[in-house]
């Protein structure tokens, strides 16, 4: 590996759910959206340092929404996938199939 | 849609929690936490489960963010050297390097006074401990709930009928029909307790099992960790398919953990069953405290629990299971109750012969912890007791703060030559925090391994009852993140406080020589304000243990009105173990004649129930010239079917007319023998044998009055009771009881052989001695005291230790007016009286605050106390006493050292 670290599992998920959510990503949508698809709890807690470290890598950009009068005044902290967000999922995913080559699916294992 | 929720409507707790979390997303966090609440959580929940959910969420969000937060701040040192370009933008390596800076300096410090550092570790450890330990109790019963999938969009599903006790249960054709409701429902399943004998070459064992639908674990998600769970085609046709699933536990223990289990038999109530699976570790059935070992489908009912009972699968009227359904995702709660309402409304105009109300209430799984009614007894129960442990934690926090009041007001020159040089405040308050929540985490640490040795303890303990407890008390994640809170809130509570007092920014006349008789000002008023908190908590403590021993006393001197201290006796069900009624009664007879027949059993008697049992069995009695209560037919009031002998057996003295006889069979005529309490409720003067009065639609004549015996609790008033001829009233369950010449566990041998050998496949309900049966009463009180004396005695144990160190920090403070008086002449003695004086006045205003104090506290667990007052004089005149004795001891041991002070060293020491 040339010096800089793979996408940790968690950081992986992050990263699809705000390219899945767009525009609306936040940390309600991307919580609800990795739920419902993993069926994997996420604490808000581990969502927000997470994406700060995902940040000062330059995979993500965060901006804060207006506040509106919902959410107790409260404004969001929006997401967006940047380039090299998008390049490091894709490196981690060619990754993945390199390994998966050659196997059906289903057949390992059992 | 109500107003949309404001900041301000969070909970304060819940913001506070938030604060764990940086300021950099504190807000975005909030912000998320609300909008999900509100949009999502609130419309699909109840409001407690919302509630719940609000707090979970909450305190996981923040911890979790919180450790991240450390994690980042230990990390980041090495993360410039990682090669990442980025730099931490809020948490540089300055912080980081602050933080262990900290730490080292903490930790040093804590070294240096190795005594202080133990006295508050282990004074924490006792409060962080018996809190863990009772707070696992609390979470195996009350909080954890059984280990299903998904408990969330779990909810049951309460019969509601005329029933006077709405316990909630349905019949098995209300479950079916329940189960059609599939547009609302994802799954429904019922379950239902029962016992049944194991037999074995050996004798037989009971077991303990759910009747369950098909479904059951499907709907639960529980998944057997080998073979399977039930196919719908199993739980089809009545007494076809004799299969079952076991728990881990029955596997590992009664089967041996054979891993080719699933295939093999097992032999219930004399009926073969194939075992097709076995739960999952943890999976113990649907209520808390209780182990089942089989799982049966619902149709092998007849097999397992007839108890002349037939047929309940198809009979509307007989309400015996509890239904829990799977919400369909998406589908709110109030649909699904609508649906419910709806279907109950159809099936009432269906049989109206049923009952003449019926509904269904949906209840959130999550909602409910036993049962809505156990809930509702049990929950302050352990409110109580938690406040009890709470004031035990109260006291060893007191203490750490009065310590740490005491150091920093040591530190005083340092802080306030630190705070001269520049040195910001809030980073002095956080170099002192970081050392009290050492010591918290230290404390918890203790406390935690003192928990789990008292849980270990409890669970090899089995309580006197008649079904088998066994309570998961392991400290699970719940129990770790409870102690892991009481730790850290405790010392942050309990550091600020000393932490910001001794930082306060008085330089100047700190810093000016009045280093030594300075200190003695506010640091010393809060200290003692302290110390009085100690003092009369512990009173409160120790009151309430005294009354409740007293009261433990009072009841185990009660008369119980029947006297069989070496009896033994074994219940058991004849119509499951295979007697029609009348057989049943001619076997009993025969079985008594046995067991006499051996040699050193003196009597030997049966009745349906004992006096003070669990069990409560009431009969409807019409007696002339008394109304019976709106709306009944009859008077209910206690009742007991015994046989001849019986009230000889527990010498049960006859004041009038005759006892149960052998000559009162089935044939003979219906007769009566009541309770002297009986007697004077409705015939007051007057003899009431020859008095005809009718019960169960027949006329039955009193021919006895004997004297009155405790029937339900040893507190309770004299109640009335009758008692049939078994023979004339027979309910197939019955327990034989014998008395013989040696000690009860003797007897209870001889009995269980004599039955064994009479018929081995008897399904035996329970076996106990005289003393046992009467420790079950005597259960709750013995606990009570147990707990309150523990409770107490630690609280004086801290207390004393607390006034120890605030006297004999006071004597160090005050050496050079000690050495000052006497070189003016004052003897030692007098030195003594000073000091213990000044120790005792503190101790005097508490007990006189814990006094009053105890007096309104102890009005609430009157209602818990027999034969002694919630003002009994000896306990209030008694405890003060005891309290100023300790103390008196506590402060004499720095007053004596204070007396032997050299006037030269002291008046030197300037």
């Amino acid at each position: 590996m040339s010096g800089r670290k793979n996408l940790g599992e968690f950081e992986q998920l992050l990263l699809l759910a705000v390219m899945r959510l767009g525009d609306d990503a936040y940390g309600v949508t991307m919580r609800r959206e990795v739920e419902a698809r993993t069926g994997r709890e996420v604490s808000l807690g581990a969502i927000y340092p997470t994406m700060a470290r995902l940040e000062r890598k330059g995979l993500v950009s965060s901006f804060a929404s207006e506040p509106t009068g919902e959410r107790g005044g409260r404004s969001r902290r929006c997401f967006r996938l940047e380039p090299a967000g998008r390049r490091a999922l894709e490196e981690a995913r060619s990754m993945v199939d390199a390994m998966w080559k050659g196997f059906e699916e289903g057949k390992v294992g059992t | 849609m109500s107003e949309p929720i404001q900041r301000r409507d969070l909970p304060r707790g819940i913001r506070l929690l938030l604060r764990l979390l940086p300021q950099e997303y504190r807000d975005a966090c909030e912000g998320d936490l609300i909008e999900e609440y509100e949009r999502y959580v609130i419309p699909s929940r109840s409001r407690r489960a919302a509630k719940v959910w609000l707090w979970r969420s909450a305190s996981k969000g923040a911890l979790v963010g919180f450790g991240y937060r450390l994690y980042d701040l230990f990390t980041s040192e090495s993360g410039t050297s990682d090669g990442r370009g980025g730099r931490h933008p809020r948490m540089g390596v300055g912080q980081m390097d602050i933080v262990a800076q900290d730490l080292r300096y903490a930790l040093r410090r804590l070294v240096a006074s190795p005594g202080f550092t133990l006295v508050a570790i282990v004074s924490l450890g006792l409060g962080v401990g018996v809190n863990t330990a009772l707070f696992s109790v609390v979470n195996a019963v009350l909080v954890r709930g059984p280990q299903v999938a998904d408990p969330g969009s779990l909810v049951e599903v309460y019969s509601e009928t005329t029933e006077e006790l709405q316990i909630g249960v349905s019949s098995w054709p209300d479950f079916r029909d329940v189960a059609t409701l599939t547009d609302v429902f994802d799954g429904v399943t019922a379950y239902e307790m029962f016992f049944a004998s194991q037999n074995q070459e050996d004798g037989s064992d009971l077991v303990l099992g759910e009747l369950v639908s098909a479904s059951f674990f499907k709907v639960l998600g529980v998944t057997p960790v080998l073979g399977r769970g039930f196919l719908p085609s199993e739980d089809e046709v009545p007494g076809r398919d004799p299969v079952v699933v076991v728990s881990q536990a029955f596997w590992k223990g009664r089967l041996g953990g054979d891993p080719g289990v699933v295939g093999r038999t097992l032999r219930l109530n004399g009926g073969l069953y194939t075992i097709v699976g076995v739960a999952p570790e943890g999976f113990t059935g649907m209520w808390p405290a209780l182990s089942m070992d089989v799982w049966a489908p619902s149709m092998m009912m007849d097999q397992l629990m007839a108890f002349g009972n037939e047929g309940r699968y198809e009979r509307r009227g007989s309400q015996s299971v509890f239904i829990k359904a799977r919400l369909r995702a998406g589908v709110p709660l109030a649909r699904a109750q609508a649906a419910s309402s709806a279907l109950a409304a159809r099936l009432l105009e269906a049989y109206p012969e049923v009952d003449e109300r019926l509904d269904f209430t949906l209840t959130p799984t999550l909602d409910v912890s036993v049962h809505p009614l156990v809930d509702k007894a049990l929950v302050p129960v352990a409110g109580m007791l938690m406040a009890v442990v709470g004031l035990v934690l109260l006291i060893a926090c007191t203490n750490l703060a009065s310590f740490l009041l005491a150091r920093g007001a040591d530190r005083k020159k340092e802080v306030a030559l630190r705070l001269a040089l520049g040195a910001r405040r809030g980073r002095l308050v956080r170099q002192l925090l970081t050392e009290t929540m050492l010591l918290a985490l230290a404390g918890g640490a203790v406390g935690v391994a003192l928990a789990d040795w008292t849980v270990r303890l409890l669970t090899r303990f089995q309580p006197p009852l008649p079904v088998p407890i066994s309570l998961d008390l392991s400290l699970d994640r719940t129990v770790f993140l409870f102690a892991l809170a009481v730790s850290l809130g405790a010392g942050m509570l309990f550091g600020l406080l000393p932490a910001l007092q001794s930082t306060k920014p008085d330089i100047a006349p700190t810093l000016k020589a009045e280093s030594h008789r300075g200190g003695a000002g506010r640091t010393g008023r809060l200290r003692s304000g302290l110390v009085v908190t100690q003092v009369a908590v512990s009173l409160v403590l120790l009151v309430g243990s005294g009354l409740f021993l007293r009261s433990l006393i009072a009841a185990q001197a009660i008369d119980p009105g029947f006297q069989a201290p070496e009896a033994a006796m074994i219940s058991f069900e004849t119509r499951t173990s295979g007697y029609e009624d009348a057989e049943a009664l001619v076997a009993l007879r025969q079985l008594q004649e046995r067991v006499a027949a051996v040699p050193g059993v003196d009597a030997v008697a049966a009745a349906d129930r004992l006096p003070l049992s669990a069990s409560l069995s009431l009969e409807d009695f019409q007696i002339p010239g008394h109304e019976p209560p709106e709306g009944r037919e009859g008077i209910a009031l206690d009742a007991v079917s015994v046989g001849a002998g019986y009230l000889d057996l527990l010498q049960i003295p006859i004041l009038s007319g005759r006892g149960i006889e052998a000559s009162d069979t089935g044939g003979s005529e219906p007769v009566l023998v009541i309770s002297q309490a009986m007697a004077r409720r409705f015939w007051p003067g007057e003899d009431p044998v020859g008095q005809v009065i009718r019960t169960r639609g027949r006329d039955v004549r009193i021919v006895g009055v004997v004297r009155d015996t405790k029937v339900r609790t040893l507190g309770e008033a004299p109640r009335p009771l009758a008692y049939s001829p078994l023979e004339q009233n027979y309910h197939s369950l019955v327990t034989v009881i014998a008395r013989g010449q040696g000690p009860a566990p003797e007897t209870l041998a001889i009995l269980r052989g004599t039955l064994n050998e009479f018929d081995p496949n008897l399904v035996i309900m329970s076996e106990t001695t005289m003393p046992e049966h009467l420790g079950v009463m005597l259960f709750p009180a013995r606990m009570a005291a147990l707990l309150l004396a523990v409770s107490g005695g630690l609280g004086v144990l801290l207390a004393a230790v607390g006034l120890y160190g605030v006297v004999s920090y006071g004597v160090s403070r005050r050496t050079h007016e000690v050495g000052v008086r006497m070189s003016l002449g004052a003897d030692p003695g007098s030195v003594v009286g000073l000091v213990i004086g000044g120790g005792l006045r503190l101790v005097i205003w508490g007990a006189a605050i814990g006094l009053g104090l105890a007096f309104a506290v102890t009005r609430a667990v009157e209602r818990f106390l027999y034969g002694v007052s919630a003002t009994d004089p000896l306990t209030f005149l008694g405890v003060p006493l005891l309290l100023l004795a300790v103390a008196t001891l506590a402060a004499y041991v720095p007053a004596r050292r204070a007396s032997r002070v050299d006037p030269v060293t002291a008046l030197r020491s300037e």
